[in-house]
């Protein structure tokens, strides 16, 4: 698993994403301040990720890879809410 | 048992405790509106608690018992006998229910009949046009406590995704929970990840993520700190949610809510449960104003802001809750009601402004900026179980023990291999362990230390009960109450006490007339003393009563043959008096309800020297009793005498130990049978250790002087012969395990240092 800078400017969650990856998210975070975060490719989320990719207020690139995240939660996403 | 409920079985204990002390008081020293109000308010938190934790049938009995002080208290009513017998029962019902709530999670069905009986009775001494009054508005209370099951987000999330969640809803769904999982920040640490938790909850109808307070900009974010509240509502089955989140009990609340509740309207249960919240609060404010005029502000503000918090916790505005919260600690500390009144008027126009969460995040923004400068962390407690106490107690105590072999080690070095300078090294570091561990075991015997007030408490109540059963007018006064010992002794004192002062009740104290004509005051005295006199902890139960005629107990005890004619014809009258402590003594002329029955004073000596601890008493005809408990303040350690006899080690517990005498075969005679010698005026008879146990005698020569430890028990003295003293020492006594757990004569066994197994002696077993 893999959190890192995309090619096209994107932060990628790739695989399974533990509570180790909430650090090297937060610093993507932090020097891509424009970047949107592509989760299609991710496994399940720990709440911390989850909570930096919420706190971070950004869009993100789905449908989410962590199914349940997916169907419980991206529905009532701010952006998600506004777009629909 | 959410963390809720426990909260609430907790304090309602205080509460009802702190009641019916104040309730006895008041009886006794008449009624000061300080005293009245306390009662009053205590009467009505309990009220308000019971509530909150939706038991209908104890807030309606309450309330009938809140009219009832606040009749004493506007001086309609007279606090007379009759009124402190109802308002004890009504907390005594109250205590049992609590009992049953925390035991079965629910009121025994009889409960509301109970109920109406108690309030029944409390209102018949209220006068007509106030007893016409009360029954609607218990009656609106009790059904806003009904109401109240559904949290307020629960009936948002509802209200948002009806739709979906009737569609996810199973066919035979016999109940919903709604589930509100607040992470501690530090969750991560513990290993926790709280989505996962959710992912598991069974039947999932619905589920919301938010923060718990505003995420902070990124470049300010600890990505370590959980800052999330997770709300779900699931069809699924009660016990399988427990279990997911068993392991954080404290962070999760689990709400039944009715199946219905997602086709009906949910603004009306909501507005119900903002209804009865806001009145709470309301009825806080009132309380809070008039607080202004007693002394007894603390008291006050903290049950106004518990009960507060508490409300709005269970609403669901936990965010309100923790304004108010700070807000009564900062009261507390400035002694100004001001900002707990503040918090609680802000919070009462927050509540009418919401439901949405927005206007609580406004509100909290508000007022945070004022508390947080001035804000001190107040002293926080911590529940331990006692389970792991004793676990602690149990590893310190093996810690001494390995500590003690350290010592031998060195002995060894020292001996067997001649390295005087290593075991110079390993003497020092055994010292300087040596103390550490010492430091620790005290540190951690103090975790179970817990004063002896709350065993006091109870007898208060029951002076008064029974000196009026019994026609006597009797005062109890107790002093040394924050007197401190192990909670295992204070737990034990507990029978014994009752003991004594049933006794100094029914046989000490006379009838008024029979102490008029003594030239007595009517009204007796009983006092109980606590103090601590170095490691000991000592209880002296005192009444002014007719004191105890040793020529009526030496009639007694011949007439019962609880002592051999001779022997008692022997006896001083000190020793006389003592045995009222003997299995089978009664004087009492009748078996009474109270005592009499020949086992008080029996059960007194045996618990108390079960743990460690001595009885003796004294008494002057005419002028009274005092009993006197010596007790150890700790049971956990017990300090032994090693003595060695026909070649074996033993211990024997320093507690009975009297003396040690080395005495010259001149001193020692013939007795009848026994052997025996006279020390400073008494008859001391003379076993021999090894000849008891059981062990080959050392041969002894003729003119050797003999070594003999005296020992006290039971009112006995005896001398056991050893061949040597060796140690004193503090051990950690283990009871007899396994097979031997049934060999009479042991009080245990400890390990010594070099690993050999000692084992204790029990004297008073092993005594003729």
């Amino acid at each position: 698993m893999t959190v890192r800078r995309g090619d096209d400017g994107l932060i990628v969650l790739d695989g399974v994403c533990t509570v180790e990856h909430a650090e090297p998210l937060l610093q993507l975070l932090q020097t891509m301040p424009a970047a949107e975060v592509d989760w299609r490719q991710c496994g399940q989320l720990h709440t911390a990720v989850l909570q930096l990719v919420l706190a971070s207020g950004k869009a993100s690139i789905g449908p989410c890879g962590d199914a349940w995240v997916e169907q419980w939660l991206v529905p009532k996403l701010p952006q998600n809410e506004a777009g629909s | 048992m959410s963390a809720l409920q426990e909260q609430f079985v907790t304090e309602a204990r205080e509460l009802i405790r702190q009641a019916t002390d104040d309730l006895i008081v008041l009886e006794r020293d008449g009624a000061s509106p300080e005293r009245v109000d306390r009662v009053f308010r205590a009467f009505h938190t309990l009220k308000g608690s019971a509530g909150v934790v939706e038991l209908p049938a104890m807030s309606i009995m309450l309330h009938a018992g809140e009219d009832l002080l606040a009749g004493v208290r506007q001086g309609t009513l007279a606090g007379g006998p009759d009124i402190i017998d109802a308002a004890l029962a009504c907390l005594d019902q109250v205590s049992r229910w609590v009992d049953d709530f925390e035991a079965a999670g629910a009121m025994p069905a009889r409960a509301g009949e109970d109920s109406r009986i108690l309030a029944e009775r409390m209102r018949s001494y209220l006068p007509a046009e106030a007893s016409q009054q009360q029954p609607g508005s218990a009656v609106r209370q009790s059904t806003a406590g009904m109401a109240a099951g559904l949290p307020d987000w629960a009936a948002r999330m509802i209200a948002a995704e009806r739709d979906a969640m009737a569609s996810r809803m199973p066919k035979h769904a016999s109940a919903l929970w709604a589930i509100s999982y607040q992470p501690i920040p530090g969750c991560f640490y513990n290993g926790d990840d709280p989505l996962q938790l959710m992912r598991q909850v069974p039947d999932l109808l619905a589920f919301h993520i938010e923060p718990v307070e505003p995420f902070a900009p990124l470049s300010d974010i600890d990505p370590y700190a959980c800052n999330l509240r997770l709300q779900a509502i699931s069809a699924g089955d009660r016990d399988e949610i427990a279990r997911i989140f068993r392991l954080v009990p404290d962070q999760v609340q689990i709400t039944g809510i009715p199946p219905d509740a997602i086709l009906a309207t949910p603004s009306v249960a909501g507005d119900a449960d903002q209804t009865l919240i806001r009145s709470v609060i309301e009825a806080q404010c009132e309380l809070l104003r008039i607080s202004h005029r007693t002394d007894d502000l603390a008291g006050c503000a903290g049950a106004a802001a518990r009960v507060a918090t508490n409300a709005l916790r269970h609403a669901d505005h936990s965010q309100l809750a923790d304004t108010v919260r700070r807000a009564g600690s900062m009261t507390l500390v400035q002694r100004d009601v001001g900002p707990l009144l503040t918090a609680l008027e802000q919070a009462l126009v927050a509540l009418i402004e919401t439901p949405s969460t927005a206007a609580a995040e406004d509100f909290s923004g508000l007022s945070a900026g004022a508390p947080s400068a001035t804000e001190r962390p107040a002293e926080r407690v911590l529940r331990v179980s006692e389970a792991k106490i004793e676990a602690l107690v149990n590893l310190a105590g093996e810690l001494v023990v390995a500590k003690n072999a350290l010592a031998h080690s060195a002995k060894r070095v020292e001996q067997d291999f001649g390295g005087q300078e290593a075991a110079r090294s390993i003497r020092r570091d055994y010292d300087a362990i040596d103390r550490l561990v010492v430091e620790l075991h005290g540190t951690i015997l103090q975790l179970r230390m817990v004063p002896v007030a709350q065993v006091f408490r109870s007898l208060h109540r029951l002076v008064r009960d029974v000196s009026r059963q019994l026609g006597k007018n009797v005062g109890l006064m107790t002093s040394g109450e924050a007197a401190e010992a192990d909670k295992t002794i204070v737990d034990r004192l507990f029978e014994p006490l009752v003991h004594l002062v049933r006794n100094a009740l029914d046989h000490g104290i006379e009838s008024p007339a029979q102490r008029r004509e003594a030239g007595k005051p009517e009204t007796a005295a009983i006092s109980i003393e606590a103090s601590r006199i170095g490691d000991r902890f000592l209880i002296e139960v005192t009444d002014d009563g007719r004191g105890i005629d040793s020529a009526v107990v030496r009639r007694r005890a011949s007439e019962k043959r609880l002592v051999p004619a001779d022997e008692l014809a022997a006896l001083t009258d000190e020793q006389v008096v003592d045995l009222v402590f003997a299995p089978g003594f009664s004087t009492a002329a009748e078996v009474s309800d109270i005592s009499g029955r020949g086992i008080g004073m029996d059960v007194v000596r045996t618990v108390v020297e079960q743990i460690g601890g001595r009885v003796s008493l004294s008494s002057r005809v005419g002028a009274g009793t005092t009993v006197r408990l010596d007790l150890p303040m700790t049971i956990a350690m017990s300090r032994v005498m090693v003595v060695e006899a026909g070649g074996q080690l033993f211990g024997i517990s320093m507690d009975a130990v009297s003396e040690t005498v080395r005495l010259t075969p001149d001193r020692i005679s013939q007795i009848k049978n026994n052997l025996g010698f006279v020390l400073r005026e008494r008859l001391v008879p003379i076993v021999s250790l090894a000849e008891l146990m059981k062990l080959p005698e050392r041969a002894k020569e003729d003119a050797a002087a003999r070594l003999f430890v005296v020992m006290e028990a039971a009112g006995r003295i005896t001398a056991f012969e050893v061949d040597a003293i060796r140690d004193r020492l503090d051990v950690v006594l283990k009871p007899m395990q396994g097979l031997l757990e049934n060999a009479r004569g042991y009080a245990g066994t400890t390990l010594l240092g070099d690993g050999q197994v000692l084992l204790v002696l029990d004297v008073k077993e092993l005594l003729p």
